[in-house]
């Protein structure tokens, strides 16, 4: 039986549409892409939840706050404790993050500009739903398109997401160093994404739906697809 | 009817507008009659001065659904599929407020493709400046840039490419052009058309406030020291609504209950209820109070010309209202039905209680055109097209290829893309900076088809020759499309002068019309629309813009995998160059760059020759035979290999001695923008099959070099001396960071 | 010489609109308990320290900087200048 996950699309979302053919198309999975006042009444039972890219609310006042207060996000914070899958891609991350479901603020980029770029993406551990199927140290090479997408987290809170292996993924460069020009946004320590204490919940900057098909990767790869791959297993496995 | 009227001597139309008027209504006009009457008379929303000239261009074809006249072009791309697209300009507001100038500009054309029933998939900008050093240039770019990609990336539509021109006549009026493309089932075409009388009309979107007021016939102004304290003539713009809209209105067209679209541009609601009512033969009847306002205090002829954005005007069957109203519910959109269409073939405008507007629908529509007197230009008499700079000595070519590479018309535009979404949507194959044209995919639609779009202009060329300049940029537009695989389909354009007014202007216009035209019909490409936008003219420095003709090319690939790039890929490649090279180097990047010259011989396409080459192309790169192309433009034969090679980070060495041309001289070889010509990479195997393609047709295809291991960029002369040798690292460095360093004023990385 | 703290708010034009504004009065406020708010405007401020004689000149002095630096657009927004000490 193909996984049977649901898609939140907020006012304003704009990248919910690639995200559903991605997993249509490439992973063959059975999606419901359902408007929000309506996904409020209908998310139990899924395989898996995601929160996808774009512009909810047209990112007005602080990106992703306004759609953290809709009440389908408190249904969210209810699943996710349940242990299922919760994921955010970009506004979808900026999502859990004004939710509280996942720590830290993501605020704009250090460069002041929006930016479109193919970065790679060296997995730090494989603890969570999004990167069980990989190995620590893989380099997945993943597109970023956001203008609010530098992630920070005071000393203290920054300790705890290392001690707990909590980050998920880190801009890197070729060689797969964490160097300043690898990162993109001015994010600290170069983090990408990051995931709850369970690993459950994974929110993450860059788009994986777009780099799931070798056609449209100006690198010919689909590492993208190590993404969903892992939230399959994680789900099958629990 | 109880409106105050208006004095004749106060409305602001000419004698000639004013007689077509009252020769049909016999009496006075209110003040919201004359103040409608003014905005559709004016250049922005009439075309009466470009009216006469703009059918030289072509307009049938076999794939043509929609031409010149719908809110957009729509061509038949076969798979049951059709390809929308147009683009405008909005050259004043930006040179403004470069900010929501260009934003609405986006959310203008953005609009024209939805009300034809697509959804809007890509995004293209052409942006016109002074020179790129300059204070005000650097303000303009930051903030247009801002601007497209604020809206673009908020509204969710991936920019797949765009250009830009720096030349000082553009100092002070700035040109801002912006297309938008869509792909969507010919059967859901959706038209702006009031049909049957007791349909509703619906107006949706954003409240009405005085946005834009004159915006219209304030486009068809100089600018003037006046101007810049013209406050509140800028609209602003909102994305996430827009967003909102394009969702509503493609569920409402799949839910089946739109009769017809319109967005709301220029001149707002008084171009929506007459050219609906008179594209239907019908009329249309609006109560003025159900639209909602945003200031208390607006007038009725206010409400009736505003430019406020984010509106749509649908017609829909009475009994089919309420559902549409659930689907605008759904996405929290306010709307109301503010009228009904009639079958009496007028306008007419109720206000609490009484008729304030009642007017033919065709008087507002179909404006007189004003003859335009047209005289040669005296500069151009002054030319010299035997003009030829002096020859530079072998050694100093290396100097003058990093000056040339470092240049505002050639270096990368890296800087302003990377600010732009280019990836959402999931279409994008080859994106920006990556090749000639930008390509998307259709396996959203079920097709294995593909589209490549490219925008082109070149107003140095037009400048020096109108006619061949004009000419050139259809080939050369053409020729971007031909350069990733595809074959080039129709076009739409944008047409940038000063004003009109002013014989040698005009003169000009036509010119370059003729130019486009002639070269459009040789080339066998159809015009499904444009734009054109008059009056960029600075009246205190008394400098008026170059001509700037901007082409939006679409071509087609059968199979979208087929298409190539640019970059060099692997060490051994040959590299051919197709076509001949002629001495035109008047209006090249060369003679301007490095002599300050606007001189010589602008290049000329063969008509004859022109279709040939770019089938030829186009089938050796289908046929896989070809691993990069590239089409020569601007800054000629050097330019182009330097741009693959950086591309590719892969060295070349060439030698000028195997290049056909038709003199003898390094720096024309080198430099000329000779037409019809590109690079090819290829391997040993394909190599005797291409040149015999292109020999059947007498079309020279040459071996000119190959891709090398080592990081330098070599060329030999015709006496086989090396008077190019430069570092490849060291001259992309130069081209790729100069406009970010301009920018930020850093030597940070992007 | 002394110094002053000058606050600069920038905001769009009273006619024009404020799709940010709106927004969040309709979507967050509204929507969450707070429907006694009646309108909200967005802008930005700068707050900015600096040595003038007294306080007209500080206000001179910030006024000549927002026109000169274009750090509001004439054309969109409005800027107001307090001289806060």
């Amino acid at each position: 039986m193909p996984m049977h996950v649901l898609v939140i699309q907020f006012s304003g979302s704009t990248c919910d549409r690639d995200l559903v053919n991605a997993m249509r198309n490439v992973m063959g999975w059975n999606v419901d892409f359902v408007w929000y006042q309506e996904a409020q009444n209908i998310i139990e039972n899924y395989d898996a939840i995601f929160l996808p890219g774009g512009f909810a609310y047209g990112d007005y006042l602080r990106a992703g706050i306004i759609a953290a207060f809709t009440p389908v996000m408190k249904k969210v914070k209810e699943i996710a404790k349940e242990g299922i899958p919760v994921l955010g891609i970009c506004n979808g991350f900026q999502i859990l993050v004004e939710s509280e479901l996942l720590p830290g603020a993501l605020i704009g980029n250090e460069t002041l500009r929006f930016s479109c770029k193919w970065t790679n993406l060296r997995v730090e551990t494989t603890r969570s739903s999004a990167t069980n199927i990989a190995k620590k140290g893989d380099v997945w090479k993943i597109p970023i398109a956001h203008g609010e997408g530098r992630y920070y987290l005071d000393k203290v809170g920054l300790k705890q997401l290392n001690e707990n292996d909590q980050v998920v993924w880190r801009y890197v460069n070729d060689e797969g160093e964490t160097t300043k020009e690898a990162n993109p946004n001015g994010s600290i320590e170069n983090i990408a994404g990051i995931c709850n204490l369970e690993g459950n919940i994974v929110g993450l900057m860059p788009h994986p739906e777009r780099a799931a098909e070798n056609i449209i990767s100006p690198f010919n790869t689909d590492h993208g697809k190590s993404y969903f791959h892992s939230i399959e297993n994680f789900f099958r496995r629990k | 009817m109880e409106q105050k009227i208006v004095q004749e001597k106060e409305i602001n139309l000419t004698e000639k507008e004013k007689e077509v008027v009252f020769k049909v209504l016999k009496r006075d006009l209110t003040v919201p009659e004359a103040a409608m009457l003014e905005v559709m008379n004016s250049e922005h929303c009439s075309y009466k001065s470009s009216r006469p000239v703009l059918p030289k261009f072509p307009t049938e074809g076999p794939r043509v659904i929609c031409g010149p006249g719908e809110d957009a072009g729509v061509v038949d791309i076969g798979d049951g599929l059709a390809l929308v697209f147009k683009l405008e300009s909005h050259n004043h507001p930006s040179a403004l407020d470069p900010f929501n100038g260009a934003a609405t500009g986006i959310g203008g054309i953005i609009r024209d493709i939805l009300c034809m029933g697509a959804r809007p998939i890509g995004l293209l900008d052409s942006f016109r400046f002074g020179n790129l050093a300059d204070p005000h240039t650097k303000w303009l770019l930051k903030w247009i840039t801002k601007g497209v990609g604020n809206y673009g990336n908020c509204v969710g539509i991936a920019n797949a490419g765009g250009e830009i021109e720096f030349d000082p006549s553009f100092q002070i009026n700035c040109l801002i052009n912006v297309g938008c493309f869509g792909v969507m089932r010919k059967d859901e075409l959706a038209l702006s058309v009031a049909t049957t009388p007791g349909d509703r009309l619906i107006l949706l979107g954003g409240s009405t406030g005085r946005d834009g007021i004159g915006g219209a016939s304030f486009a068809s102004k100089n600018i003037t020291e006046e101007s810049e304290s013209d406050r509140g003539a800028v609209q602003i713009g909102d994305p996430y609504m827009k967003k909102l809209i394009i969702e509503a209105t493609l569920d409402a067209i799949r839910a089946g209950v739109v009769e017809g679209l319109k967005d709301l541009g220029a001149a707002g609601v008084t171009c929506s209820i007459s050219e609906t009512a008179d594209a239907g033969g019908t009329g249309t009847e609006i109560d003025l109070g159900k639209i909602r306002i945003r200031e208390d205090d607006m007038e009725a002829w206010e409400i009736l010309v505003s430019e406020s954005q984010e509106r749509m005007f649908f017609v829909v069957k009475a009994e089919n209202v309420s559902k549409i109203g659930e689907i605008f519910n759904k996405y929290e959109l306010p709307w109301e039905d503010i009228g009904v269409v009639t079958d009496t073939g007028k306008c007419v405008v109720n206000y609490k209680g009484l008729p304030i507007v009642d007017l033919p629908a065709h008087l507002l529509t179909k404006p007189p055109a004003a003859n335009r007197k047209a005289k040669h230009p005296k500069y151009l008499s002054k030319l010299d097209q035997k003009w030829l700079p002096k020859e530079p000595k072998n050694n100093e070519f290396n100097g003058i290829c990093r000056t040339i590479m470092a240049s505002d018309n050639i270096i990368s535009r890296e800087w302003v893309y990377r600010q732009y979404d280019t990836e959402v949507g999931l279409y994008s194959t080859i994106k920006s900076g990556q090749a000639d044209a930008g390509v998307f995919r259709l396996s959203e639609f079920g097709s294995k088809k593909g589209i490549a779009v490219t925008f082109d202009g070149n107003s140095s060329h037009c400048y020096l020759d109108p006619y061949n300049g004009g000419a050139g940029l259809m080939m050369e537009a053409c020729s971007n499309v031909a350069a990733v695989g595809a074959e080039p389909i129709a076009f739409t354009d944008c047409l940038n002068f000063g004003n009109p007014e002013h014989p040698d202007v005009f003169w000009t216009f036509e010119k370059v019309v003729e130019g486009i035209a002639d070269a459009a019909k040789a080339l066998n490409i159809p015009c499904v629309g444009g734009n054109v936008s008059f009056y960029n003219h600075d009246e205190v420095r008394n400098v008026a813009v170059k001509p700037s003709p901007v082409l939006f090319v679409s071509g087609l690939l059968d199979d979208v995998t087929k298409a190539v790039d640019i970059k060099f890929k692997s060490v051994g490649e040959y590299i051919l160059l197709i076509g001949e090279t002629k001495t035109e180097i008047g209006g090249s990047e060369y003679t301007k760059v490095i002599h300050k010259s606007d001189n010589g011989r602008v290049p000329k396409v063969d008509f004859a020759k022109a279709k040939g080459i770019l089938t030829d192309v186009v089938s050796i790169i289908n046929e896989g035979l070809v691993t990069a192309c590239h089409d020569l433009s601007k800054g000629g034969l050097f330019v182009a290999l330097t741009d693959m090679a950086i591309a590719g980070d892969l060295g070349y060495k060439v030698n000028l001695k195997r290049v056909p041309a038709d003199t003898e001289r390094t720096d024309i070889k080198l430099f000329s923008e000779s037409h019809a010509r590109f690079l090819i990479t290829t391997t040993n195997e394909n190599l005797e099959k291409i040149i015999a393609k292109f020999a059947e047709e007498e079309i020279p295809a040459t071996l000119i070099g190959e891709v090398v291991s080592e990081q330098r960029i070599q060329i030999d002369n015709n006496n086989v001396e090396t008077i190019i040798d430069l570092s490849l690292p060291e001259i992309k460095a130069v081209w790729k960071t100069r406009m970010e360093e301009e920018m930020e004023g850093t030597k940070e990385k992007n | 010489m002394p110094e002053f703290l000058a606050e600069i708010i920038i905001e769009g034009k009273k006619n024009a609109r404020d799709p940010e504004g709106e927004t969040i009065m309709r979507d967050l406020m509204i929507k969450h308990g707070y429907d006694m708010v009646d309108s909200v405007r967005s802008g930005k401020i700068l707050k900015v320290k600096l040595e003038a004689k007294d306080d007209k000149d500080a206000e001179d002095i910030c006024f000549n900087m927002v026109n000169e630096l274009r750090i509001y657009n004439p054309v969109a927004h409005v800027c107001t200048i307090k001289i806060v000490k």
